[in-house]
């Protein structure tokens, strides 16, 4: 019976605690009194998962059975969530193969032609064959690449279609493929609560016409959080767009949720709470962050970046998409909430080598930004773990690092946009229609393997709620330059970072650790202790 | 890099506990899966080999110590010659000192094959603690949490290894004796072995809780072995336990006064209590450490 998670307060018993920053980690001893949130317990996955995802076809929610909904000469849409999801990324054969392969049974047996399958990737960077083969698995590549299963291209004109308004007047503009389909399947990987819903396919699906209504400074310091459906602005602006698309297109979505298993089993010591570590872990531990540090940097990427989660199938859904995702979030909060008591003066999270936009690539400096001030920060329901005005402090080595093929408008973001502004606001009024239109930008991201070009903006944009609410950002480890760019400040050591933060919560702040990945959601009750 | 290395592993060393048992904290043990308890293993510590090297440590460098360091007087030790098969030694406990008392003055015979019960949870929680107090000491491990005795020391009587035990259970914190648990009187009585009580006098003074060394100039420890204790046929473990306290207490009776008036008070059933008088704490602390009356020389032919 796996245990559930627990907020842990640090006192004299409890030893150094593991802590991530990029492709290394570290073991910290935190101040007696601190408080260490730890997620449960991996869940056991679905005993077969084969049957589970039948049964989920056969027997949907609010919907027809999907061999009914199948049927000769009809045109059939699958689009799948990208290589943004899972972190790190499944071990094979991936759960999104399995369905699309499931799917794909019952539309031969149905005589169903014209398929087409699309990875959803809104404004992300294209996959390779070679990552969508990964994902989709070798039967379904060989089938359809290159003509029927294809990248989302949000810049293609003539292949996009204005659906409508919805009632806020916000565009809804999708892949015309999918809104002129007979049946829309989405099939999506829920790792976290933000995903699924309708956020998979008005936004996975849509263009940057229709994704400015969300993506944007406002909206994301009013989304409180992002991993709350019900006090989120963006995903009131997605179900706002989904009623829209739901008018226009049948959606049969098929969402799927994961344990907390996110590393192999040689990394063990990841996941384990440090106090029941074995003799063999601390070893392992000794052993690899050893080997790491003195890995070249090429060769260390290389190793994290092929990395495999052993994750398992925790429960899979399928229907229409509304009582489909609230099933998932029943899932994800089992797998994922912890009650909190109360806020703190301080959060402190350590930030691993990975984030959803640079699988196979660089953590540069605004993605590491993003990876902490938007998702670990908005990983609670309720309210913020650290209170308003409060300290967060971030563990990694921010890299003045990027990659000009997937990254290329990234790199003028950081000279161009930050050295005159780091408020998301400004940032927004003033550039973000350069990028977003840029004629080169765009060329990359159709042609080569480049987000688009408004997409570090919307990394900023994500960033904007931590912002607005904490006084001080200080990174531990990070590199000097890269971080006082970004408008925020860079310690050696943790110790030298509670002293800076004494500035902004005094000298005795309360702390708060997310230990985290494997994720972990707070559910933050009270106030400030 | 090296030094690098050396700050994680001795960060790892501390933050894990190396040299002791590794306890969950405080705030996570309603979360903690506790191991099973598994015993140290101490069947090494009486091979031959080990028994032999304990002879050697105890009688080349514990006995010249602890007569070095203290004014040792050893009584009774006669009443072991009328015993064959393995008993249990029964004694009272104030000091660290104790063990090396009863080890160091016990005939060569009878050294060889006996085992001293320890606390798990001190003696044992560090491998190295337990390695070297199973070497030296011939300890075998008792867990005091209520958790009941293992089989080992039902075992070792079986093989014929006499047992040392402090009925006690922990040291005492004022010099008296505390309440006996049940412990050796239930071995004794379901082996049908007789216990054989010890009294020791002075060893608090000598070295009382929170010290590693014995007190400067030599202080007096008494050991006196007293005749041995068998169980009634039917006899409850509680009263058999009775019984072995009230031998203990006349021993020490007759270890501050002399045999004869000992033997009056017990048969007035006036023995003093060993758990001492019901004063301020500070007052019974202050008698133990007066310590037993020393030895007297003997007197000089010629001055």
């Amino acid at each position: 019976m796996p245990r559930p998670g627990f907020v842990l307060e640090v006192d004299e018993r409890t030893p150094p605690l593991l802590v991530h920053s990029g492709e290394s980690f570290r073991l910290q001893d935190f101040p007696l009194g601190s408080r260490v949130i730890y997620p449960p317990e991996s869940l056991p996955g679905v005993p077969d998962v084969d049957e589970a995802i039948e049964q989920a076809l056969l027997h949907p929610l609010d919907s027809e059975p999907l061999p009914s909904l199948l049927h000769a000469g009809m045109r059939l849409t699958i689009a799948f969530d990208d290589l943004s999801l899972p972190l790190p990324p499944m071990r094979k054969p991936d759960i999104r193969q399995r369905v699309i392969e499931h799917v794909l049974e019952h539309a031969a047996r149905a005589g169903v032609d014209d398929v087409q399958i699309i990875a959803a990737n809104a404004l992300h960077r294209r996959m390779t064959p070679d990552e969508l083969k990964a994902i989709v698995g070798e039967r379904v590549f060989r089938s359809f690449f290159p003509d029927n299963l294809v990248n989302f291209d949000a810049e293609d004109r003539a292949n996009l279609t204005h659906l409508g308004m919805t009632d806020e007047n916000e565009d809804v503009e999708i892949s015309k493929r999918a809104a002129e389909s007979d049946l829309l399947v989405y099939v999506n990987v829920n790792l976290v609560a933000m995903d699924g819903g309708w956020k998979s396919t008005a936004i996975g699906l849509a263009s940057y016409n229709s994704l400015r209504h969300h993506h944007n400074s406002h909206t994301m310091v009013h989304s409180r959080s992002f991993m709350d459906r019900h006090s989120s602005q963006l995903h009131s602006s997605a179900w706002r767009m989904g009623r829209v698309l739901n008018e226009h297109v049948k959606v049969f979505q098929i969402e799927t949720t994961l344990n907390n298993d996110a590393f192999p089993s040689q990394y063990g010591f990841l996941t384990k709470r440090e106090w029941e570590w074995s003799m063999r872990d601390q070893a392992t531990f000794l052993g690899a962050k050893r080997g790491i540090d003195m890995m070249p940097a090429k060769a260390r990427r290389k190793l994290f970046q092929s990395m495999e989660a052993p994750y398992l199938v925790t429960g899979i859904s399928a229907g229409a998409v509304e009582p489909v995702h609230d099933a998932t979030l029943e899932r994800v909060h089992r797998q994922q909430l912890v009650d909190v008591d109360g806020q703190s003066d301080v959060l402190v999270l350590g930030l691993p080598y990975l984030c959803p936009y640079n699988v196979n690539s660089v953590m540069n400096p605004i993605l590491a930004a993003c990876l902490g001030l938007g998702y670990f920060f908005n990983m609670y329901v309720g309210q913020p773990l650290v209170r308003k005005g409060g300290a967060i402090i971030l563990n990694h080595p921010v890299p003045w690092e990027f990659s000009t093929l997937h990254h290329p408008s990234y790199v003028d973001f950081f000279d161009e946009v930050l050295s005159v502004s780091t408020d998301p606001k400004v940032i927004e009024q003033k550039f973000e229609q350069q990028y977003a239109t840029d004629p080169w930008y765009i060329h990359l991201y159709r042609t080569s393997y480049a987000y688009h070009g408004v997409h570090p903006f919307y990394m900023w944009y994500w960033c904007a709620h931590a912002l607005d609410h904490v006084g001080d950002v200080i990174w531990v480890g990070g590199d000097r330059r890269a971080v006082a760019r970004m408008g925020m400040r860079s310690a050696s050591t943790f110790a030298d970072a509670l002293e800076m933060a004494s500035d902004t919560v005094g000298r005795s702040p309360s702390i708060t650790y997310l230990h985290s990945p494997p994720h972990v959601l707070a559910r933050v009750n009270g106030s400030h202790p | 890099m090296s030094s690098s290395l050396v700050r994680d592993v001795k960060q790892v060393a501390r933050g894990w506990r190396w040299t002791h048992r590794q306890l969950p904290p405080r705030s996570a043990e309603p979360h903690h899966v506790f191991p099973e308890a598994r015993e140290f293993p101490t069947d090494w510590a009486r091979s031959p080999v080990a028994v032999r090297a304990r002879e050697a440590i105890l009688r080349g460098g514990l006995t010249p110590l602890v007569r070095h360091e203290t004014t040792l007087q050893v009584e009774g030790l006669d009443v072991l010659d009328d015993i064959d098969g393995p008993v249990i030694f029964v004694a009272n406990h104030s000091s660290h000192l104790d063990t090396a008392l009863l080890l160091t003055t016990l005939p060569p015979q009878w050294l060889r094959r006996v085992a001293v019960g320890a606390a798990a949870d001190y003696f044992f929680d560090a491998w190295w603690r337990a390695v070297g107090s199973a070497l030296v000491f011939a300890t075998f491990p008792i867990e005091r949490g209520g958790v009941g005795l293992s089989e080992t020391p039902t075992r070792l009587l079986a093989q014929g290894w006499s047992l040392v035990m402090f009925p006690e259970g922990t040291r005492s914190p004022d010099g008296w004796t505390r309440r006996f648990r049940l412990g050796a009187a239930y071995l004794a009585a379901r082996n049908n072995v007789p216990v054989v009580p010890v009294a020791l006098s002075g060893s608090f003074a000598a070295m009382p809780r929170g010290r590693g060394w014995p007190k400067p100039g030599r202080p007096p420890v008494h050991v006196r072995y007293g005749r041995p204790v068998h169980g009634l046929p039917g006899e409850e473990p509680r009263a058999f336990g009775a019984r072995i306290a009230g031998a203990l207490g006349q021993l020490l009776d007759e270890d501050r006064t002399d045999w004869y008036a000992a033997r009056r008070r017990a048969a007035l059933e006036a023995t003093p209590s060993p758990a001492g008088p019901e004063v301020a704490r500070w007052r019974r602390v202050w008698e133990s450490s007066a310590g037993p009356a020393p030895v007297r020389r003997r007197p000089r032919a010629w001055r």
